[in-house]
């Protein structure tokens, strides 16, 4: 290993860790919210079964508006938000808050995108057979729509590793924040690139898996 | 089994179904038939409720589908089973859980299921076929599925929309026999949209003929028997080079 790793590699480790705590958040976040989120913006658009104009005018406009903002300036237009919430604005904790509000944004468009390509006769089949809303969409859609949603998931994470790197603007700490501290701003191009190299790899690796599992689960 | 009263139906400004009436009678293959456009699918949508009238009501079993409330109408769904020319299966579940799903939503005691999927896939052909899926299937074992899936909360009436319209004309007589059979062993009411003349006349016993939205007549007819035509290579040519019949216009 190259020496300049392991002079840093206590603290690559740690800002691995942070990186993991804020993209972990993240993705609980993208399927805890995103994905109902996402299934409402289905079900409420025309001719779908919760055909619901305001419902789905408003959730589509919120989503939209959250996405349209640079990132670094939702952090930081966030941060009264994220004190009121956490206590505090600063440290890898409070970066959580508004990475889960770019994470259900973005997975619940995905979810969307993903919904409307299951077949509209499978849905109708469902309700002819007396499957309620619930029904509709647990036994139905989101089996049907299992490795979109899977791919989705995979191409949200990856965004959500990059947007965790603007975290460091309020002290969020991460991998991506270390490279530029250490990196640019110490001028230490060779950790730089090592630590660049670190992320392609975890990218790589998770495009990997994401792709497989929803090569295995597709029997379309 | 099966009234329309006075029901209509209309897409933004264009009405599709102009104040109809159609009488099912119990134990009936009832054909509807008609040109494109001329509201045959969206009567037979109308028979569960699929679509909803704007006026009129819809009475199916003794029971104003157009009066319950939405589980109520769940509830009336289930002994309604309905096929699909798309047969619209779910392309991620297997045969076996395609069969499943509608015993599932029925709350269908769990122990029996397994039996009642078999018996279900045995009565259609395809007991062997259980660990595939639907993109391993012909359209013909497709359908079949379907019909399974139909069947297996014991409905009362069966409602097909172009059933055979995808199929060859082998696979479509067998559909058909099926179908056939249903109706005979089980007592169903069959209600089959199409827009074959020849797939209308080989099993329906009544007909309602449409135009334009309107009911054009309704006849009784003595259903003829499925032809099993024959699709060997030497009577295709046969038939391509049988001189005169239509070519002399």
């Amino acid at each position: 290993m190259p020496d300049i790793l392991v002079q840093y590699e206590a603290e690559i480790w740690s800002s691995i860790g942070e990186t993991f705590v804020m993209v972990g958040v993240s993705v609980l976040a993208a399927i805890l919210v995103g994905l109902p989120v996402g299934t409402l913006l289905f079900l409420c658009r025309k001719d779908q079964i919760l055909e619901n104009q305001f419902v789905f005018s408003s959730l589509n406009l919120l989503v939209n508006i959250v996405r349209s903002f640079p990132f670094l300036l939702l952090v930081v237009f966030l941060i009264p938000f994220t004190r009121l919430i956490m206590g505090t604005a600063i440290g890898t904790a409070a970066a959580t808050i508004p990475l889960s509000i770019i994470a259900i944004a973005h997975y619940s468009r995905l979810v969307e995108q993903s919904l409307l390509d299951v077949p509209k006769g499978v849905i109708e089949a469902a309700v002819s057979m007396g499957a309620s809303v619930k029904e509709v969409v647990f036994k139905f859609l989101y089996v049907e729509a299992r490795s979109g949603l899977v791919l989705g998931l995979t191409t949200s994470i990856i965004s959500f590793i990059s947007y965790s790197t603007i975290m460091g603007v309020v002290g969020g700490g991460g991998i991506g924040d270390f490279a530029i501290r250490y990196g640019y701003q110490q001028f230490k191009t060779d950790l730089m690139i090592y630590v660049i190299i670190i992320m392609v790899i975890l990218v790589q690796l998770l495009q990997f898996v994401g792709t497989t599992i929803s090569r295995l689960i597709d029997k379309r | 089994m099966i009234k329309l009263h006075k029901v209509s139906k209309s897409y933004s400004r264009f009405q599709a179904i102009k104040s109809i009436s159609i009488t099912v009678n119990a134990g009936e293959i009832h054909g509807i038939i008609g040109a494109s456009g001329a509201g045959k699918s969206t009567v037979l949508r109308l028979m569960n409720l699929l679509e909803i009238p704007e006026e009129g009501e819809v009475e199916v079993n003794g029971q104003t589908l157009t009066n319950l409330h939405s589980k109520e109408l769940r509830q009336a769904r289930k002994s309604i089973g309905m096929i699909f020319q798309q047969y619209n299966l779910v392309a991620n579940k297997t045969v076996y859980e395609n069969v499943a799903v509608s015993l599932e939503l029925a709350n269908f005691p769990r122990e029996e299921r397994k039996s009642r999927v078999g018996e279900c896939l045995q009565f259609v052909g395809l007991e062997s076929l259980k660990d595939k899926y639907p993109a391993q299937l012909s359209g013909g074992q497709k359908q079949r599925v379907a019909i399974a899936r139909a069947l297996a909360n014991n409905p009362r009436v069966l409602l097909c929309d172009e059933p055979t319209s995808s199929l060859d004309p082998n696979t479509t007589a067998e559909i058909l026999s099926v179908l056939e059979n249903i109706n005979k062993s089980f007592g169903v009411t069959i209600v089959i949209v199409s827009h074959e003349m020849e797939v209308i006349k080989s099993i329906c016993n009544r007909v309602t003929v449409m135009a334009d939205g309107e009911v054009y007549d309704t006849v009784t007819i003595k259903p003829k028997r499925i032809l099993n035509t024959d699709n060997s290579p030497k009577y295709f040519v046969e038939q391509l080079t049988k001189v005169g019949e239509m070519d002399h216009a």
